[in-house]
């Protein structure tokens, strides 16, 4: 169980977790301006340094990193498909073919993984529409890893205003309820940071954000918001079974 | 996710540490805006508590009948599910809930039907494998989709003012009181006459020569063969007219109006058995001018244009809302919904941004009327921009076109004899190609591209497009040369300037539609068609897809009217042994050359009293009563009306002119109206007689042409509401029984086997025509001894003491009545997407589009749709000039053109090319409803509700400068009439123009006060609601049902032809109605 923290610390807490999700957000996004000045400000390793993993922090510091190297290594990652491609959304990570989701899109082989707006782009999208929230990021790719920390971060955002506000109980209820549904929903963060190790040989930023972005995501769901581990093959449907 | 590398356990992590490291963050990752902005006392994700209710009954297929709705001219299969406890007190039965039919594709988009063979029951209880379990998907297809006006066809079959027994006027008529009488006087009466009312019967009214008879002594007359004396005594009793035979015999001055039951009423009973050749359905207050446009543009039978959504590219939607309307909420509004969703481009040319104009890519408001210039302007571009199929063009037949997998080819190529009055093609033989009894001497003539030589087309494998010649005397112009000449006539900004759009925007529409190879189409309906040059701008239009030859190609422009045999196969119901071959001139004088008849010379040729339709069907109904108000050609003794489909008041445009002379019994001295209420029409006829609504009958609704599989409704009675209704079937086989008409009673429907079985009762017909359905193509498999039970238990449920197994049952052979149970259990046939369906049904389930992901699909045909055109195309119609205006004599135009909408004398009421003289300056357009079927629907407080009347739409600009704001109450000036109304503004419609929803305005069916036997029933007023008033539009917190008279109605605010004054302006070429072409202006009240 969590450390007990008065309100006011609650709702620091939640911007905190904000400021990282933002953070993280815009570098799945490719917006390697704010990548480089984070690098550039030691934001990513001062947060990586409070978790006892062993993230390579080194590649995580200094001003070296300049936006357009930065750029040209998002695009070999996450944009071009090519031999580092490694694709940022949910649904080319799932083990079990979105069968159920039938889609007449060209991008969707039925019956093989590796496929694009599937079930979990789906389940994303419900939860999306549940908070009416549309992202910003992610190529309007409901699954994409940047939309999905948006959403997170939208959510911290609004956490931090209701306790701010004094608001409703209800209302916290809610929201909490609705980050416990998103980072369910980010199991495949496991083989997606995997995938970027492995891809992310030259410059290691990528990899080392990514490593970051999935030991934080695995720490709120477990210590913060305290939400059920779901597996990446599990859909919405099944989970409000249990 | 997993923390399990994180070495020490993460709950180790401080809080506060994470916080102060998390602040070096700051505000680098600003950048997103996007928020959580949800009300979260009503905050919900979708878990299976919202949506899903759970406490719901479970019910068998002995509660359910499937038929057809018939709430607006979409005609879903529908699922009837009725109440529990039937079968007590005064009806039948109760309706609990109507569904969508999951038998068939056209209620189940965007997902697949339940397999044909699945068990009624299962199918009820949603336990067909694959079709879904609402616990868990929130789908399961036991009920397929319906929209809200078929949901609300039980407040049509429990109208509290529906007519239950037959009345009889009392008092002149239109005076609103009734008595009631039996069926047994109010047959007698129609049949020997009343004196009471003093109006004559049937049988003094009939009178039926042979038309093969009458005109061989007619000419024997001519030849002095025959005196006259003695050929008006031979034919006194039987002729219209014995100075003018070839008006036809005396039958066709009894007139049938009815828009359903075309094949029983009007092929079997009407034409054959009264001989009468005047039976009018709906066309001319509908699109039969883009029916026509669609006819006169393809050598095969093609009336609308549809496309192959699911793989289209690019899809122009012209003038008509399909998520709304033309077979779209169930059927074509998940289809599209989808297509876009799956990167279809979606253009909509509509003066108004209709529902579908909401979901497109790009808004076209093009100024009403002037569609055809729009279209021209597109065909400029794509021709000046060589961006047209040139191959395809160049294919004179369908030997050439097959060496290119295209199905179909076009005219453009062939020549045509240009110094021949109405410009036929040639033949081969005209031009001596060939002698005149070679095989190809019919051929049309092409230059072959080859050798430069005009040989018979089929012949010819790549044909000169551009050609001007002389072969041996002969002038020959291509249909391409004189097209494109048509085309260039003027400049692309001259077209931009007529059509309110600009040349950019042509241009760019041009070149998208011809970006997309066959993937590309056009659906186009109403809006360009109900116009005076509606024919002519839906020319326009069709042979835009010429230009890219997309027919039959998987993407492109769709023609399947796949079905079941339905009128022949076990029983030849078409067919009427001695019956009566109609014949004459159609009263609405449509199909006949004017000047082909004795009335051009009695009456000095042009102009003609009245116009003549002669490349148009018989059906220009608004020409109707002005017609029998002049007699001419003659006058109708006998006026049979179905207003439930022909609401003719209200539908026409100046309809409002119909009841005076309907009031005249001198003009018309016998109206029977078969009604399920006494609407606006019905209200002037001398009996009403009470009709089953579409729950309560028989029916055979026509498949539709935008589909890629065959499928065949039927209706099927599902319950009794008005146990003295009866449908007009049986009330006309009584008739044409006691008047000892053919057709009917004993041996009047043969089998295959030239057997003759009896026609007493309509479902003597329907049942037969089941059974034809049943053995068509392979037959369907045989009921199981399960099924027969479900089908006797539910339709005792539905029917209570009207179902006589035992009858239906003698209707058909025993062998056949299993099959006749298959098909009525499921409301029809509908063709499956793929061979073994069940089988992949139950792996893949109901989610899948089978169609698309079988290579050996019922739909496609590699890159062809299975169900083809595979025809020609025609830039030219030869048939079109054979026709001639008859005010002026002026031919008809061969070729698409932009024309002005005109009067019958050729005053212009709106000009497309030039100029007009308007008093008022605001062009009014009206559309259907979302809301709402017909006017027919219009009963129904829940669909009154959901918009409690018909706002005038108008553009921001054009109200700022008369001080209007949203939802102050207006005048409307018509001219001729002013009505108030309530303004909508909004951009959504073009400025300039204004418009509103038709369907409002009634004074029928509870919308002001019936007296019946002395007693008054007051109108409608507010549905027991609260007194709420509609007041802004679109802001209403919620709707409360107004009374049924509430808004305007449209049609009566439309002009009047000048000539005529009796009626609105009509189409000449294509025979419509036109209705979007008033002029008003409007102001704050």
């Amino acid at each position: 169980m969590a450390e007990h923290t008065p309100p006011d610390d609650d709702a620091a807490m939640a911007r905190a977790r904000a400021r990282l999700y933002g953070l993280l957000a815009a570098t799945f996004d490719g917006e390697t301006e704010t990548v480089a000045a984070a690098l550039d400000r030691g934001a990513f390793a001062a947060v990586a340094e409070v978790f006892p993993i062993d993230i390579e922090t080194a590649d995580l510091r200094g001003g070296d990193y300049d936006a357009d190297a930065l750029a040209i290594g998002y695009d070999n990652l996450f944009v071009v498909p090519g031999s580092h491609y490694v694709p940022p959304f949910a649904s080319a990570h799932a083990t079990d073919p979105s069968e159920a989701f039938e889609s007449d899109s060209r991008y969707h082989t039925a019956g093989e993984a590796g496929e694009f707006l599937g079930d979990p782009a789906a389940d994303m999208a419900q939860l999306y529409a549940a908070a009416e929230f549309t992202p910003e990021r992610g190529d309007d790719i409901p699954d994409h890893v940047a939309a999905c920390f948006e959403f997170m971060r939208a959510l911290c955002d609004r956490e931090a205003a209701l306790l701010e506000a004094n608001g409703a109980e209800a209302d916290l209820d809610a929201v909490r309820e609705l980050q416990a549904q998103a980072l369910s929903q980010l199991g495949w963060i496991d083989r997606f940071e995997a995938a970027v190790a492995s891809n992310d040989t030259v410059e290691g930023v990528f990899a080392a954000i990514a490593r970051l972005a999935r030991t934080f995501a695995a720490w709120d769901a477990r210590e913060v918001v305290q939400t059920d581990l779901q597996p990446s093959e599990t859909t919405a449907a099944e989970l409000s079974d249990r | 996710m997993s923390t399990d590398d994180s070495g020490d356990d993460g709950a180790s992590v401080s809080r506060r540490d994470f916080v102060k490291a998390a602040g070096s963050i700051g505000v680098i990752a600003a950048a997103s805006n996007a928020a959580v902005d949800v009300d979260m006392d009503d905050l919900w994700t979708d878990e299976k508590q919202h949506y899903v209710g759970d406490d719901y009954g479970e019910y068998g297929a002995s509660d359910v009948i499937h038929t057809t709705c018939g709430q607006c001219n979409t005609f879903c299969p529908i699922k009837v599910r009725l109440a529990d406890g039937s079968g007590t007190g005064e009806y039948s039965s109760l309706v609990r809930k109507l569904a969508g039919n999951p038998y068939s594709f056209l209620n189940t988009q965007p997902f697949s039907q339940v397999p044909y063979d699945s068990d009624p029951a299962d199918v009820a209880m949603g336990d067909v494998e694959g079709s879904g379990d609402v616990d868990t998907d929130r789908w399961s297809l036991s009920g397929g989709r319906i929209c809200l006006k078929g949901q609300a066809g039980i407040q049509t079959a429990f109208d509290s003012y529906r007519v239950r027994q037959p009345m009889k006027r009392v008092g002149p008529r239109g005076s609103g009181e009734w008595k009631t009488v039996s069926w047994d006087q109010a047959i007698r009466e129609i049949v020997e006459g009343d004196d009471e009312l003093g109006h004559p019967g049937l049988e003094d009214i009939w009178g039926y020569a042979p038309q093969e008879a009458v005109m061989s002594d007619w000419e024997a007359v001519q030849n002095g063969e025959l005196s006259k004396s003695a050929f008006d005594e031979k034919y006194g009793d039987d002729l219209i007219d014995t100075d003018h035979p070839d008006l036809g015999p005396k039958s066709n001055q009894i007139v049938d109006v009815g828009g359903f039951r075309r094949n029983f009423i009007r092929n079997r009973l009407w034409h054959q058995g009264l001989g009468s050749i005047n039976s009018v359905h709906h066309a001319g207050t509908c699109g039969v001018s883009s029916v026509m446009g669609n006819v006169r543009s393809h050598a095969a039978q093609k009336k609308r244009q549809y496309p192959d959504i699911e793989n289209c590219e690019y899809l122009i939607v012209w003038g008509t809302n399909p998520m709304v309307a033309n077979k779209g909420p169930t059927w074509l509004a998940p289809k599209l919904t989808n297509a876009i969703e799956d990167g279809m481009r979606m253009d909509v040319v509509d003066p108004r941004l209709s529902k579908t104009a909401e979901k497109a890519d790009t808004w076209v408001p093009v100024e009403p009327g002037a569609d055809g210039a729009l279209a021209l302007g597109m065909a400029r571009w794509i021709v000046e921009n060589d961006r047209h199929d040139l191959t395809y063009l160049q294919n004179p037949s369908q030997s050439a076109a097959s060496d290119d997998d295209e199905p179909t080819w076009s005219d453009a190529s062939h020549l045509v004899l240009v110094d021949e009055e109405a410009g036929p093609k040639a033949r081969a033989s005209d031009l001596g190609l060939v002698p005149a009894d070679a095989d190809t001497a019919d051929d049309f003539v092409a230059v072959d591209a080859a050798t430069g030589e005009p040989r018979p087309a089929s012949e010819v494998e790549t044909a000169v497009l551009d050609v001007d010649l002389t072969v041996d005397g002969t002038a020959v112009r291509s249909v391409w040369s004189q097209y494109r000449e048509r085309v260039f006539e003027h400049t692309i900004e001259e077209y931009a300037e007529m059509a309110g759009v600009s040349a950019e925007k042509i241009g760019e529409i041009a070149d998208e539609f011809t970006s997309h190879g066959k993937r590309a189409a056009i659906m186009a309906y109403r809006g360009p068609a109900k116009h005076t040059n509606g024919f002519y701008n839906t020319r326009a239009i069709a042979t835009l897809q010429h230009l890219i030859g997309n027919y039959d190609w998987k993407g492109g422009q769709i023609t399947p009217y796949a079905g079941y045999d339905t009128m022949s196969g076990r029983y030849e119901l078409g067919s009427v042994p001695d019956g009566h071959s109609p014949w004459g001139i159609p009263l609405l004088r449509g199909g006949v050359n004017y000047e082909d008849t004795s009335l051009f010379d009695r009456d000095d040729g042009y102009p003609a009293k009245r116009p003549w339709f002669p490349v148009a069907p018989p059906q220009a109904t608004q020409e109707l009563y002005g017609s029998a108000a002049d007699e001419y050609p003659y006058g109708v003794e006998a006026l049979f009306i179905r207003p439930y489909s022909n609401n003719h008041v209200m539908a026409i445009a100046g309809g409002d002119e119909i009841p005076a002379i309907l009031e005249d019994t001198d003009t018309i001295p016998l109206i029977v109206a078969s009604d399920t209420v006494i609407g606006e029409t019905s209200q002037y006829a001398d009996y009403i007689l009470p009709e089953p609504t579409y729950l309560e009958r028989w029916e055979n609704f026509g498949t539709y042409p935008n589909k890629r599989l065959a499928d065949e409704k039927i209706s099927q009675p599902a319950v009794s509401v008005v146990p003295n209704a009866r449908p007009f079937e049986d009330v006309l086989i009584e008739l044409w029984s006691e008047l000892d008409l053919p057709g009917v009673g004993e041996d009047a429907i043969p089998d295959a086997d030239g057997d003759r079985w009896p026609l007493e009762q309509a479902e003597d017909f329907y049942l037969k025509l089941a059974a034809n359905i049943a053995y068509s193509r392979d037959p369907v498999a045989d009921a199981s001894e399960d099924e027969l039970r479900v089908f006797r238990e539910s339709h005792e449920n539905g029917l209570g003491e009207q179902f006589d197994l035992d009858r239906w049952k003698a209707a058909v052979t025993d062998e056949e009545w299993a099959k006749v149970v298959t098909v009525l259990n499921r409301g029809g046939r509908f063709e499956e997407p793929t061979a073994g369906y069940d089988e992949a049904f139950a792996e893949h389930g109901h989610g899948y589009d089978y169609a698309e992901r079988t290579d050996d699909s019922n739909a496609y045909d590699g890159e062809h749709m299975r169900y083809k055109l595979e025809s020609r195309v025609d830039f030219y119609s030869e048939v079109v000039p054979k026709g001639k205006h008859s005010f002026t004599g002026e031919r008809f135009d061969p070729l698409p053109r932009v024309d002005d909408v005109e009067h019958y004398d050729g005053t212009v009421q709106a000009a497309v090319s030039g100029d007009d003289d308007r008093e008022r300056p605001l062009r009014l357009i009206n559309w259907k409803p979302r809301t709402q079927g017909m006017h027919r629907t219009q009963n129904s407080p829940w669909l009154r509700e959901t918009r409690p009347e018909n706002p005038v739409w108008i553009n921001p600009q054009d109200a700022a400068e008369r001080g209007i704001e949203n939802g102050d109450e207006i005048a409307l000036d018509a001219g001729r009439t002013t009505v108030d109304a309530v303004a909508m503004v909004t951009s959504g419609i073009r400025p300039g123009v204004v418009g509103a929803m038709w369907g409002w305005g009634r004074t029928g069916d509870g919308a002001t006060a019936e007296t019946i036997d002395g007693e008054t029933r007051p109108a409608v007023e507010a549905d027991g609601h609260s007194d709420y008033q509609f007041d802004e539009p679109m802001t209403e917190e919620a709707g409360y049902a107004k009374g049924r008279d509430a808004g305007f109605a449209i049609n009566h605010v439309q002009p009047l032809d000048e000539e005529l004054g009796d009626t609105g302006l009509s189409d000449l070429v294509g025979g419509s109605n036109a209705q979007y072409d008033a002029f008003v202006d409007v102001e704050r009240r």
